[in-house]
């Protein structure tokens, strides 16, 4: 009740701040719900991911996760803007005589994890966004839920706490891993988004969540809105709902449930969404980095960009109030702000040409 | 919460305290077991003797029981007599100790009365019983129960309850200890209809001890008359292991499984066994052995005269074939000792439903309820009969009452579940029928199912010249347990897919499947067409020939190629006659065997059609609309005996054979599939070939092939391990020997299959597609294969190709976003704008990952066909989701245009 309380009201200031017209809303007019400004998108900030491939058991498994590994790699450089010095890829042992190998910058144990983490530290300005992509094993339940790595390995409230150090950088941990509940909820923490293949300690089989995640960041497969853009919500909506779909044509019950907690409180939502209690931040952290494209247009190709933010923001708005309206008189409100938009577009795209 | 209830929740104590007493006194007494051995009385050796089955011993030390044991010694005495079936000595030995008054010896009196009882003389053992009853103040329990049952039997309901009631109050106040007595208690409770009570007290009974065979019996008896068969199973189970001789757990194992080697072992132990000999009987009948079953039977009532279950099958037998006057002996035999039984008519109404005659099934369900309106298995009866006739809403309400008054009752319950599932479905119509589908299937099967359905009826009427009783009721289940209920009431029917009853037609929803669902749904709907023509008289050989010769009579590419499998049959003489091909369905051990039932069923009506002509296999259908003899319809019809039409029929299969002309190795097992026979047939020897391809395997083929150069597996598996090895060339040389021999094998892989994938291998695009061309002149269930020619056809530009595999692909899995996709550019490419409208619709049903995507091209699908508003409603939705997205705005400007035009 206390959330959805609080919800109304935010929906309520943003119309009141509508004026201001901030170009940082453009995600979806939820920014006002974000008191503390996490995941601002602005141009001024960086986005850096750290992959850590741990070591795998078998030959099929090891196949798997080092093209995982790999591919995630490479769709972050080609679809996303990320280059090699702003990825670290940790790998196994650190082995890289592998085709491909090149790209790996360290080992995925206790050290390489340090190291890496601190070279990082070294690099992130205040605001910047930090992915963690863990693919591999897991083990254990709780407190005692593992991130299976080279020598020993991790636990959850370890690893939380090698994360401390980023206290002024966006956090988003994507844990693709077996039995990845438990480390999953120790990593919860507000402001942080938190993606968990399995929901329980219970789900102790590998997942195959990882494939389709990453298939949905591949050339922006997930992008529901066609924003050009890829959240981590949507990435997360795109794997659960094959994920969902790949047991039930094979007739099995599905032994992983991915989960998503982005309000720290350590309990994880299998369907979030805006008004879930899980959502609100995954919607607006962007696995790139918001382009600023205002450069060299006309003071009238700004004026029309500007009105479309602002009517995009008008349709977020009034989509957010949906169950206050009659439906016919949502639905006529709602064309009259489309078609809007759609004009304004078609006029914008002029001036372009 | 009844008084007997209470009674029972404040007995758990007193029996838990009891328990841990009798264990103290167990551990105290075991120490010293062996030195009582040398000195255990005769009582206690005799029932240590019952207890290991050794009946006969058991029965001579019994009689040595003296003194204070000698009542029970007699007793025992008598029921190991009667363990064996020497009903002479079980009789003797009680009647001879009784004194003057049944009421001076209660105990053996009640024995007494059980042995006249299991003899058919109720009358006279409900004389003793009365007499016990009467003559003493407190009649024990065992009398009283035996009494109040026998009281029911014989129609005296009300007194029976009373007697019954007193039995339960005397637990009730406390007065019943021993586990024999609270088994009794149970018995009432069950016979009183307080199932749950019963449940309890059986609980109880077997706890206080473990060895009460009857106990743990009778409990399975209830768990049986429940349906519970995996509790029932356990039960019987149960005493079984106490006693492995137990003739009534043998039984019982033989009515949960239907296991023909326990009632042997029973017949063996006791060969008078009215039970065992009953349900032998059962089990010859629905093997179509009725001649052996009516010996079984024969049997029975010169044992017992009063047997109702026989009586009842008997009179069901008379009832079903019309022989009215044998009908209504039976019926006032019944009366004389148990005047208007409701069991009895619900027995047969139970054999009508049995055998597909819902109405006459509904008629006796309903007399039954007539005859004892607390007679809740009679409701149960009522309203399942009532489904198969489609009349869905007064079926529920019966199975609401039965199941209001008895919810152990598993069938019942299940039965009400799957109507919850219903409520969640949608229902459709067509001109000829109406179809209960879930919400998903409404989307996306029933723009395929409706066309096929009216095309079934259209081609299958006319060609039968015969119109059934429409609208025919489908009914589509996502869950094969819904299924399984709905169609037995059940929720395990094995293989089946589809299921007919005449008006009523259960399938499993395609979506669960991997076959050719259209062929199944033609399958079934001429099953619709023969049962109507004979008023559900039809035998299962020839409703399924039937039906498997139309499938393929439907699409040239539908129905079975088994070739294989009947030169291996024919080799083996497995041919069944045609006089006990139902056989082949009720005795089927494995799928292999009921596939090959329905392929031999097929083959006599493809012999008559070709061999006799179609008209002759109408008047055949025509025949079972009346009852008359085997042997009178095929003389009718044909001219000849039924064994002169099945010499012929071996002649034509051995043409057959011999035109085949392949030999089968007898080191290969027959194809298996799934799915009742429709679906792909997997050739696990060639499976294993494609896995464990080596040296040893191709030198063995190829003397297989020295020794047989008609050995189709052996060329098959040889030029699978070549293709393993990329001998390309030589693996083609025996799959095309293979395929040449055999072009019409269907199985998994086949040559054709395996040829397609060396071209591929090869880059040879045109032969690959051939080779899958080739493939699909026989299987119809393979989607990747009609994908991958309807995607070549649609990039050659060949629409007409195109159309027909993406049909075929449909055919086969109708939820698959790709075969839409397909369509949909195919729809586009022909300009059909409503085509291309269905398509997109059934696309946003499908999308998972891009709805937006697929509402845009539905929106803008809509725009192509004329359908402005649809279209303009759909792009809405899209932008409310990605207000950005520029093709769906400059959508949304058109749709918006040509509104205003309008």
């Amino acid at each position: 009740m206390f959330r959805l309380l609080t919800r109304k009201l935010y929906v309520f200031c943003t119309g009141l701040v509508l004026a201001a017209g901030s170009q940082f809303l453009q995600a979806q007019g939820q920014t006002q719900d974000n008191e503390l400004n996490y995941f601002l998108d602005s141009p001024d900030t960086s986005k850096y991911a750290v992959i850590m491939v741990g070591p795998a058991v078998g030959e099929v498994n090891a196949g798997r996760f080092r093209q995982w590994g790999l591919s995630l790699h490479d769709i972050l450089t080609r679809d996303y803007g990320y280059s090699s010095d702003t990825i670290t890829l940790l790998y196994n042992d650190g082995d890289d005589s592998f085709v491909g190998g090149e790209r790996v910058d360290g080992a995925t144990d206790r050290e390489g994890i340090v190291q890496a983490l601190s070279e990082l530290r070294g690099r992130v300005e205040t605001g910047d966004q930090i992915t963690l992509y863990l693919i591999g094993h897991g083990s254990g339940a709780e407190e005692e839920a593992k991130f299976n790595i080279v020598g020993p390995d991790l636990t959850g409230i370890e690893f939380a706490e090698m994360l401390d150090q980023f206290d002024r950088q966006d956090m988003v941990i994507v844990n693709t891993t077996s039995a990845s509940f438990g480390f999953s909820a120790a990593l919860s923490s507000e402001g942080r988004v938190v993606i968990s293949s399995t929901r329980s300690p219970s789900e102790r089989y590998d997942p195959i969540f990882s494939g389709y995640f990453i298939e949905a960041l591949d050339q922006r497969n997930g992008d529901r809105d066609k924003n050009n853009r890829v959240s981590m919500l949507e990435a997360f909506e795109y794997a659960r709902a094959n994920v969902e779909q790949w047991y039930s044509e094979q007739g099995r019950l599905a032994p992983e449930h991915a989960g998503l907690d982005d309000n720290g409180d350590s309990l994880f939502t299998l369907a979030p969404g805006v008004d879930q209690a899980d959502g609100l931040l995954a919607e607006i952290a962007y696995i790139d980095t918001l382009v600023d494209d205002t450069a060299g247009l006309s003071p009238q190709a700004l004026e029309l960009k500007a009105r479309m933010q602002e009517l995009e923001r008008s349709v977020f708005i009034l989509r957010g109030r949906k169950a206050e309206y009659l439906e016919a008189d949502y639905w006529q409100q709602m064309e009259q702000l489309l078609v809007e938009l759609a004009r304004t577009t078609g006029q914008f795209n002029e001036q372009l040409n | 919460m009844s008084s007997l209830t209470e009674f029972l929740l404040n007995k758990r104590w007193a029996s838990l305290v009891g328990a841990i007493v009798v264990a103290l006194i167990s551990n105290g007494l075991g120490a010293q077991d062996e030195l009582l051995e040398a000195n255990d009385s005769a009582l206690y050796r005799g029932e240590q003797l019952l207890l290991n089955g050794s009946y006969a011993a058991a029965s001579e030390m019994f009689q040595m029981a003296d003194g204070l044991d000698r009542v029970d010694g007699l007793i025992g005495a008598s029921k190991a007599y009667l363990m064996m079936g020497n009903f002479q000595d079980a009789q003797r030995v009680v009647e001879d100790a009784i004194d003057d008054e049944y009421a001076d010896s209660p105990l053996l009196s009640t024995q007494l009365a059980e042995v006249k009882r299991g003899l058919g003389l109720s009358q006279e053992a409900l004389q003793i019983l009365e007499a016990v009853v009467s003559g003493m103040g407190d009649a024990p329990v065992r009398t009283l129960v035996q009494y109040g049952s026998l009281l029911k039997f014989v129609g005296e309901k009300e007194a029976a309850f009373q007697i019954l009631n007193q039995a339960v109050q005397r637990y009730n106040d406390g007065l019943v200890f021993s586990s024999e007595d609270v088994t009794m208690v149970a018995l009432a409770s069950w016979l009183l209809g307080n199932f749950h009570d019963a449940n309890s007290l059986f609980n109880e009974a077997t706890r206080a001890n473990p060895n009460n065979l009857e106990a743990h019996t009778l409990w399975a008896d209830l768990f049986l008359e429940k349906y519970n068969a995996s509790d029932a199973e356990r039960g019987y189970q149960d005493a079984l292991d106490i006693n492995s001789r137990y003739v009534p757990a043998l039984v019982g194992i033989a009515r949960v499984v239907g296991d023909e080697r326990s009632l042997q072992r029973a017949l063996a132990i006791n060969p008078n066994s009215v039970a065992a000999l009953e349900t032998y009987g059962q089990l010859l009948m629905m093997n179509g052995r009725e001649d052996e079953a009516q010996a079984y039977f024969q049997q029975v009532l010169a044992l017992n005269p009063e047997s109702l279950r026989t009586l009842s099958i008997l009179a069901a037998q008379a009832a079903l074939n019309k022989k009215d006057a044998e009908y209504q002996d039976y019926l006032a035999r019944v009366d004389a000792f148990s005047p208007n039984n409701a069991e009895f008519l619900g027995h047969i109404a139970d054999s009508f439903g049995n055998n597909y005659l819902f109405t006459e099934a509904v008629e006796f369900a309903r007399a039954s309820i007539e005859a004892d309106p607390e007679y809740w298995q009679g409701y149960t009866l009522l309203g399942s009969n009532l489904i198969r006739l489609g009349e869905e809403e007064e079926g529920k309400a019966n199975l609401e009452i039965g199941f209001d008054n008895d919810p152990f009752n598993v069938m019942t319950s299940n039965m009400l579940k799957v109507f919850d599932t219903l409520e969640t479905y949608a229902t459709l119509e067509s001109e000829h029928f109406k179809v209960h589908m879930s919400e998903r299937d409404a989307d996306i099967l029933w723009p395929y199912l409706e066309p096929l359905l009216e095309e079934s009826w259209e081609t299958l009427t006319a060609k039968y010249g015969f119109e059934p009783e429409g609208p025919v009721l489908i009914e589509v289940f996502e869950n094969s347990e819904d299924f399984a209920v709905r169609s037995v009431g059940l929720p395990d029917i094995g293989p089946l897919v589809g299921i007919c009853f005449g008006k009523v037609i259960t399938l499993i929803s395609p979506d669960t499947l991997t076959a050719n669902w259209q062929e199944i749904v033609w399958h079934e709907f001429m099953h619709v067409i023969t049962l109507q023509m004979t008023g559900n008289r039809m035998p299962r050989w020839l409703s399924e020939g039937i039906s498997v010769w139309e499938e393929r009579e439907g699409r040239p590419y539908w129905g079975r190629s088994q070739g294989l499998d009947l030169v291996r049959a024919a080799a083996e003489d497995k041919l069944l006659p045609v006089a006990s091909l139902n056989s082949g369905f009720s005795g089927a051990r494995n799928n292999a065997d009921l596939s090959f039932a329905y392929f031999q069923s097929y083959l006599v009506v493809d012999y008559i059609a070709r061999e006799f002509g179609f008209p002759k296999l109408v008047e055949l259908i025509y025949q079972y609309a009346e009852i008359k003899e085997d042997s009178e319809r095929f003389s009718e019809v044909f001219d000849m005996s039924v064994n002169e039409f099945d010499a012929g029929f071996r002649n034509w299969i051995t043409q057959r054979v011999n035109q085949i002309n392949v030999y089968a190795h007898t080191e290969d097992v027959p194809d298996e599939g799934e799915g009742h026979g429709h679906g792909i047939r997997e050739n696990s020897s060639a499976i294993l070939a494609e896995l464990y391809n080596n040296a040893s395997l191709k030198q063995h083929m190829r003397s297989r092939i020295e020794e047989n150069d008609r050995d189709f597996q052996a060329y098959l598996q040889l030029g699978i391990v070549l293709f393993k090895e990329e001998a390309f060339e030589e693996a083609k040389v025996h799959l095309e020997i293979a395929h040449e021999m055999l072009p019409s094998y269907t199985g998994y892989p086949s040559p054709a299959l395996v040829l397609s994938q060396i071209y591929e291998r090869e880059g040879n695009r045109a032969m690959q597609l051939q080779w899958l061309e080739t493939l699909m002149e026989s299987l119809q269930h393979d989607y990747g294969s009609a994908i991958i020619l309807a995607e070549a056809a649609l990039a050659a530009e060949d629409y007409e190709r195109a159309a027909y595999y993406i049909d075929r692909a449909i055919q086969v899995d109708p939820y698959r976003q790709d075969v839409h996709e397909l369509k949909a550019r195919y729809a586009l490419a022909v300009d059909d704008s409503q085509l291309a409208v269905t398509e997109f619709e059934v696309l946003m049903k499908l999308e998972i990952s891009d709805p937006v995507e697929a509402r845009t091209n539905l929106a803008e699908a809509y725009l192509k066909n004329g359908q402005v508003s649809e279209a303009k409603q759909n792009i809405l939705y899209a932008l409310e989701q990605a207000p950005s997205f520029l093709r769906a705005q400059q959508l949304l400007l058109e749709s918006v245009e040509r509104e205003s035009a309008q």
